[in-house]
């Protein structure tokens, strides 16, 4: 047995041997009419609050509702002790009446969660304490009258006796008691109007019957102020009694109301379920109605991206653990996930209920989470394609420029220096001869421009011998060594050599530009159905891919192929790019 | 070459230095006066108000401003030089661009020559 679970069973027993007491002074007082029904009421109301304020904290032992509501039990029967004939004992009771009255008033605050959740409520509280315990010692100390009900002892505290001044502080208590159960009131309605439809399902018993209550004790305590009545030595009214004595079972009539509804409501998703394959968005409000949560949204694993995704395939994001008012469960099938179901956290009350829904419901979700994960595909295709083409787009622009600014110029200065040596060649023979000597660097230049131009493009060697000739190639024309370690035998398909080649060739340019390498290593293998690119050197790393426009483009052509691009490149170490292209 | 002054003072304006020193060759030795030489829009705009050239040869494609926008700017004050175009892409690539610009002509670099030049600012 915990150690929570004995302190809780001797708190109840403590609970019970009070009852007991309180049945004694019922039964032995000589200032109380009605003992036989005090001494059944009175018990049975504070072993109601007791009782069910145990099993409330034995349940959820990080919940204060239940401690709550055990201390209004507890209050109860402290205020029983009004029912002493022993004057001390007598004062003390009537003392601690009101406290009751405080706690109560804590508890629907508080309730469900056991935390008060706003300034106004815990404002609220602190004036109820004060004026409970403080604004109304005086009236005793002063010698205020408690002696209604007829025969009932005198004032055992009257340090002075001063009647008159008593009843100041008496009549400030009232005032301020009153003013404090209307708040009460508005405060519950606030609490209601903001709480969510499954929130309000557990809460509308106890909310109501706690609107009642203060109803009830607004209505005697003015009625008292006004009156002549003694607030503080008299009972509450009975209907505010009868209330009262309704609120743990109020409180456990919401408990079982919302888990058997539930529970009802999981059975209905079964039988709609086999009914008719639903999906979609009914497949929502399905699981909406079984849960009681019409904000419940659904995410669906999408196993290609890893990621969650709505039932149209776009990426969404869920809500962090730390939302106090969304909760997350993961549904899984064959302990793999299939979605998300994204709802009120009030929900998590009872956390099995969700996972229960979710259970039914694996198969059509599993169903929905392929169409979505289907309907994601199409969306990534349709931004690769278009990527694709925007390459391209910027390929020729390149291509165009390139061609304008290199092998265009020099052929136009050929041509001018052809047009100036020819007026030479006559006047000058030896100016013209230099002008033509000119002119061929220049030629010899347009055509090495030309050439890797059309190596840019596409190279022949490639096509014609395959990729390991055509690394070669590229290795022997890099400015530093560059060793091919592996390249897989035979011919791969031509669009994954030409990416392959592309993604060497780019890597290798830049790795001249900026890494200051030494050496460079290339490998290509195959591996479970993917051709894998490496390029390693030993420079001075930190290159960003997203920073230049060569790798980037070369990131849309792989994820065209469904390939993908990593750049590992740590400060001092050097730089490894690897590709893995599909290659069935 | 022979119909036009040997005095012409001209400015070149293109961002390729091959181009530039080539043509400047072939205009000096036909008798041009070449004053200078600028490689983009601003610097050819603030060349040509400093130099005071009779024309200027201003490429289309500069690495600033469009050809066309600097010859609209060169030749819109009083006592403004000739401006010829010159591009190694063909006139019709402009279409009516070259005549609006307010520019002389336009002159293919492969087809430059001072004959050709002088035939324009005539």
């Amino acid at each position: 047995m915990s150690s929570l679970r004995a302190a809780l069973i001797a708190l109840f027993a403590a609970s019970v041997a009070m009852a007991a007491v309180m049945v004694a002074l019922v039964v032995s007082s000589d200032h109380e009419d009605a003992r036989t029904l005090t001494a059944t009421l009175g018990p049975f109301i504070g072993l109601s609050f007791c009782g069910t304020g145990v099993f409330a904290w034995s349940r959820r032992p990080h919940n204060r509702f239940g401690a709550l509501m055990t201390a209004v039990g507890f209050a109860w029967f402290l205020a029983g002790l009004a029912e002493a004939n022993d004057p001390w004992v007598y004062t003390l009771g009537v003392y601690l009446g009101p406290l009751y009255f405080v706690l109560v008033a804590h508890m629907l605050l508080a309730f469900p969660n056991g935390r008060l959740e706003t300034t106004a409520a815990r404002t609220l509280l602190a004036i109820g304490y004060l004026d409970a315990l403080f604004v109304q010692l005086p009236f005793f100390l002063l010698g205020g009258d408690i002696t209604d009900p007829t025969n009932a002892p005198e004032n055992a505290w009257a340090l002075v006796d001063s009647p008159d001044s008593a009843q100041v502080f008496q009549s400030v208590s009232q005032l301020v008691a009153a003013t404090l159960i209307a708040w009460l009131a508005v405060q519950l309605f606030q609490k209601r109007r903001i709480a969510s439809p499954p929130q309000r399902r557990v809460m509308a018993p106890v909310l109501w019957t706690g609107l009642v209550l203060s109803g009830a004790l607004a209505v005697a305590v003015v009625g008292q102020l006004f009156g002549s009545t003694n607030l503080i030595a008299t009972s509450p009214s009975l209907v505010s009694l009868i209330t009262f004595a309704a609120l743990p079972w109020a409180f456990v009539i919401g408990l079982l109301r919302s888990r058997y509804s539930r529970a009802g409501a999981v059975g209905d998703l079964v039988e709609r379920l086999n009914a008719q394959g639903i999906e979609g968005e009914s497949l929502r409000d399905a699981l909406s109605d079984a849960l009681g949560d019409r904000s419940l949204a659904l995410a669906f694993w999408s196993r290609g991206s890893e990621r969650y995704v709505d039932a149209h395939g776009q990426p969404v994001d869920l809500p962090p653990a730390t939302s106090r008012s969304r909760a997350v469960t993961e549904i899984e099938r064959e302990a793999v996930p299939v979605a998300a179901i994204v709802h009120d956290a009030a929900l998590l009350d009872e956390p099995g209920l969700v996972r229960a829904a979710g259970a039914a419901a694996a198969l059509a979700l599993e169903n929905e989470r392929l169409e979505a994960e289907l309907k994601a595909r199409v969306a990534e295709l349709q931004v690769s394609r278009a990527k694709v083409i925007e390459v391209g787009m910027a390929e020729r622009r390149a291509l165009e420029r390139n061609l304008h600014d290199g092998a265009q110029q020099r052929l136009v200065a050929l041509s001018l220096q052809l047009g100036l040596a020819k007026t030479k060649l006559r006047d000058d023979p030896d100016v013209a001869e230099r002008i033509l000597d000119g002119a061929r660097v220049e030629l010899a230049s347009a055509l090495e421009e030309l050439r890797e131009l059309a190596r840019g493009i596409h190279p022949a060697i490639l096509t014609d011998r395959g990729l390991a000739p055509a690394l070669e190639a590229l290795a022997s024309r890099a400015p530093v060594p560059v060793e091919i370690d592996a390249v897989p035998d035979g011919r791969m398909p031509s669009p994954v050599e030409a990416v392959a080649y592309f993604v060497v060739a780019e890597s290798l340019t830049n790795m001249a530009k900026y890494a200051d390498a030494e050496y460079a290593s290339v490998r290509v293998l195959r591996e479970n159905g993917y051709a894998v690119v490496e390029i390693e050197d030993n420079g001075i790393g930190g290159a960003d891919p997203s920073a230049g426009s060569g790798l980037r483009g070369l990131a849309d052509r792989l994820a065209a192929l469904d390939g993908r691009l990593e750049v590992d490149s740590p400060l001092g170490v050097g730089t490894t790019v690897r590709a893995r292209i599909p290659c069935a | 070459m022979v119909n036009e002054p040997v005095s012409t003072k001209v400015l070149i304006v293109d961002d390729h230095p091959t181009f530039r020193s080539t043509a400047r060759l072939l205009l000096e030795s036909e008798g041009f006066d070449v004053i200078g030489e600028a490689p983009d829009g601003l610097s050819a705009i603030a060349a040509a108000g400093e130099l005071h050239p009779d024309l200027v040869l201003l490429d289309v494609n500069l690495p600033d401003l469009d050809g066309f926008d600097v010859a609209a700017r060169i030749t819109s004050v009083l006592g403004a030089p000739a401006v010829v175009l010159t591009s190694s892409r063909d006139s019709s690539d402009f279409g009516p661009l070259v005549h609006r610009s307010g520019a002389r002509g336009f002159i293919p670099k492969g087809e430059l020559s001072g004959a050709a030049l002088t035939e324009l600012i005539r």
